[in-house]
């Protein structure tokens, strides 16, 4: 017995000491990102006057250089695409924990799907994968159940078959990051879309009550912050959906602000400023840009 | 508990040196020891389902000393019919009410008189048709009088609930295991280590092997209609891989377990993938149930003992018996149909016995006949496969006709290179152990302890990395 608990102990600190080689890949992991701003944000690099959090309506649909400039308030976009707001709430919670409190934070609205149970919004493990080296990130996989504990302690348990590779990923056009982190879109997606003017019903049964609970709570981390929070519904190529609009109406403080874009704005019935029909492509961006700079200028 | 979780990456160590260093000079204790943990070990996924064992074992415990004082044939019979009644009642209320009940209202509604079903939110017992069959074992071996009923209630206990082969097997005899509970284990280095030899490989056919198959397996068959026939080819062969790895993974790793506590099981898998005819694919997989349903099934029945009507009516009845033991739908009953169709030439021949030994016993490599005729069983089997691993027959049937269609010729739209590159390696170990009990069980054994330990840590690295990209159940926890 004490033979096999010898040498199985041998084995396994020799293991332990080798495995330790796959800090390499780890490490090497994040410099394969064209997006790196989860890394900025764990590692306190920002102090913003305004940042703002969403979905891809949120990195298309908003130049925060351009709000920088407009406004004078320094801006940094942290939406990801085809993320949901539990997600949202992940980045705010995480923004707060390693960097200065913005003053302002705009959170975008994915309409009827913002709080919606499934798909097509999600909470984007995938995105956090790559910069697993850092503890708070594999803390929170560990959390969502995508890494098991054991990857505290073992360097192989935070590596993905992907983190092998040496290739830098590929960047499509539309996944270019500017300065301010936005990603316009820079052309129209090859389709017509057609303009869909039917009133929309919201079905609160539909809804899922976790998304409704990140909801409160990124009103709650605003306020306990002392961080202007300020909702916005962003353009569709369709009619206005004022049933979504009377549910977030509910959910909503009274002192938080809200931006609906124009609806009165005949711009936003032409398709050629759109890539499809929920995201604007970059002359479509700096028109509503330009909007949400506007009222913050009036409300400051 | 699944073996590849850290609760039982935890709970071995704890069981393991209860048993070694703490019990280990009281014979009784280290069973009962068996018998919590064992227990713990189940009732980790419900506490509930314990009642259902502890019941199904105190009724066979009780029937066989009862059967022990009995020399009257009616009673004696009486009391091996109550043993299969409560098994097969437990088994076929849990597993097949809501099937029965399903197909009774399609039936009527097909002649025209709707139902209203009255189908029940049952959650199946994890491992029930596996203990099932080994207590039954138990109490049919005492009416045959092969063997004397067990006094010793806590090793009877431990027995059926064995953990490291309760939930999925190898059906384990009580003439094989019983006995090793009532001697005093010793501790043997070489066993234990060639334990944890067989626990790694069987965790590198789980998280390497099956479940990275998985996620390209239910990625075609989830969406069939929309893929080419040569990736529906490539979903029938990842599925291929999926249930050989997931399940021969997990005997592996029940075998090394029970090796660690002194304990021998019966090898339950070899390399049926090289089988060189159906049947003796079937002398290859889950040897276990096919030897359970050979001596209690088909022997019982007549076996070969009759003329050839009744060799092939045996024959289909224990093999659409074995399609429904997986579980209550069609699809598994088509599945043991076709096999029993496969084997219905061999046995016409009286082939069904050619190949006894191990393919390329002799040689390297095999004779460009054994090739073909593993690439013939092979294919079958994969067709096979399929009705297993489709939701329905219609499913299955369609799979099939996209898979014959003329895309077949196409390049497949999925083709993970890392994931093939993985399956060829371990092919490539499969067939160079496939005289032993397990691919890696003399592999390198002549070499340096550098060497070896190179090897062994390479295979952890691999199940380490692919542990993290995603988990999946055992596929045979669900029958």
């Amino acid at each position: 017995m004490k033979r096999f608990l010898f040498t199985l102990l041998s084995f396994f600190i020799i293991f332990f000491l080798l495995e330790k080689a796959s800090w390499y890949f780890i490490n090497k992991a994040p410099e394969k990102e064209h997006d790196r701003r989860l890394e900025k944000i764990v590692t306190g690099s920002f102090n913003k006057d305004l940042i703002i959090i969403g979905s891809s309506r949120g990195v298309n649909n908003i130049l925060a250089c351009q709000l920088e400039d407009e406004t004078g308030l320094s801006s940094y976009n942290l939406s990801y695409k085809g993320v949901d707001i539990l997600f949202q709430l992940f980045i705010l919670e995480t923004y707060l924990k390693f960097n200065p409190s913005p003053k302002k934070v705009l959170l975008l609205l994915d309409h009827k799907h913002t709080f919606a149970k499934g798909n097509p919004l999600f909470f984007r493990d995938d995105l956090l994968f790559p910069f697993s080296k850092y503890n708070y990130i594999n803390n929170k996989l560990i959390a969502r159940g995508k890494r098991n504990y054991g990857s505290k302690i073992f360097g192989l348990l935070r590596l993905n078959r992907k983190d092998f590779s040496t290739k830098k990923k590929k960047v499509l056009p539309n996944e270019v990051l500017t300065d301010c982190g936005s990603m316009p879109n820079p052309i129209k997606r090859p389709i017509t879309l057609e303009y869909q003017d039917e009133k929309l019903i919201y079905q609160v049964n539909n809804e899922n009550p976790k998304k409704i609970e990140a909801f409160k709570a990124i009103q709650k981390l605003c306020q306990t912050n002392n961080i202007k929070l300020i909702t916005v519904f962003p353009p569709n190529y369709k009619a206005f959906d004022f049933g979504f609009m009377k549910r977030f109406n509910q959910l909503n403080n009274s002192e938080n602000s809200v931006i609906i874009y124009d609806t009165l704005n005949p711009i936003y019935k032409n398709e050629s400023i759109y890539f499809d029909e929920s995201h604007l492509i970059r002359d479509g961006a700096k028109i509503f840009t330009s909007e949400i700079s506007e009222f913050i200028n009036s409300n400051k | 508990m699944y073996f590849n979780s850290l609760d039982f990456a935890l709970f071995l160590p704890i069981v393991f040196i209860l048993y070694w260093f703490v019990t280990n000079k009281n014979l009784k204790l280290q069973n009962a020891l068996l018998v919590v943990a064992s227990y713990v070990f189940y009732g980790w996924w419900d506490w509930r389902f314990l009642s259902l064992i502890v019941f199904s074992s105190l009724v066979d415990y009780t029937i066989g000393l009862q059967l022990n004082h009995t020399a009257q044939p009616s009673k004696r019979k009486l009391l091996l019919w109550s043993s299969i009644l409560v098994n097969l009642g437990f088994l076929g209320f849990f597993k097949y009410y809501n099937f029965f009940i399903d197909s009774f209202v399609e039936a009527f509604s097909f002649f025209g008189s709707p139902i209203q079903p009255n189908t029940l939110d049952i959650i199946l017992p994890v491992g029930i048709s596996f203990y099932t069959f080994q207590t039954l074992s138990y109490t049919i071996d005492v009416y045959k009088r092969k063997l004397e009923p067990t006094r010793d209630i806590v090793s009877f206990l431990a027995f059926v609930s064995f953990f490291p082969q309760l939930v999925a097997g190898p059906i384990e005899r009580a003439t094989h295991l019983l006995p090793q509970f009532y001697k005093k284990r010793k501790f043997h280095y070489s066993q234990a280590v060639d334990g944890c030899r067989q626990i790694l490989w069987g965790f590198f056919k789980k998280v390497v092997i099956a479940d990275n198959c998985a996620e390209y397996a239910n990625q075609i068959f989830n969406n069939s209609a929309e893929h080419s026939g040569s990736t529906l080819l490539m979903g029938a062969l990842f599925f291929t891989f999926q249930i050989y790895g997931d399940f021969s993974g997990y005997s592996d790793i029940a075998i090394g377990t029970s090796r660690l506590f002194g304990f021998d099981l019966k090898q339950n898998f070899a390399f049926p993938y090289f089988s060189r005819d159906i049947a003796e694919f079937w002398r290859r997989w889950h040897i276990s149930l096919s030897t359970w349903f050979r001596d209690y099934l088909y022997i019982p029945l007549g076996g070969s003992q009759g003329g050839t009507w009744m060799k092939v009516r045996n024959t289909f009845i224990i093999f659409l018996v074995s399609g429904f033991w997986h579980g209550a739908n069609w699809t598994f009953i088509i599945w043991g149909f076709l096999n029993a169709l496969y084997f219905l030439p061999l046995l016409l021949a009286k082939r069904n016995r050619t190949h006894l030994n191990v393919v390329a016993q002799d040689s390297k490599l095999p004779s460009i006949i054994e090739l073909v005729q593993m690439g013939l069983t092979f294919g079958l089997t994969v067709i096979a496969w399929v009705f297993f691993r489709a939701e329905s027959v219609t499913h299955a049937v369609t799979y099939l006709k996209g898979l014959f269609s003329s895309s077949l010729l196409s390049l497949p739209t999925i083709r993970p290179t890392n994931l093939l590159v993985l399956i060829l390696f371990f092919i490539g170990i499969e067939w160079i152990g496939r005289r032993q009990h397990y691919a890696i069980e003399v592999l390198l054994l002549k070499q340096s302890r550098v060497i070896r330990w190179a090897f062994y840590m390479i295979i952890i690295a691999i199940i380490f990395v692919f542990s993290s990209d995603n988990q999946q159940e055992f596929i045979y926890f669900q029958f």
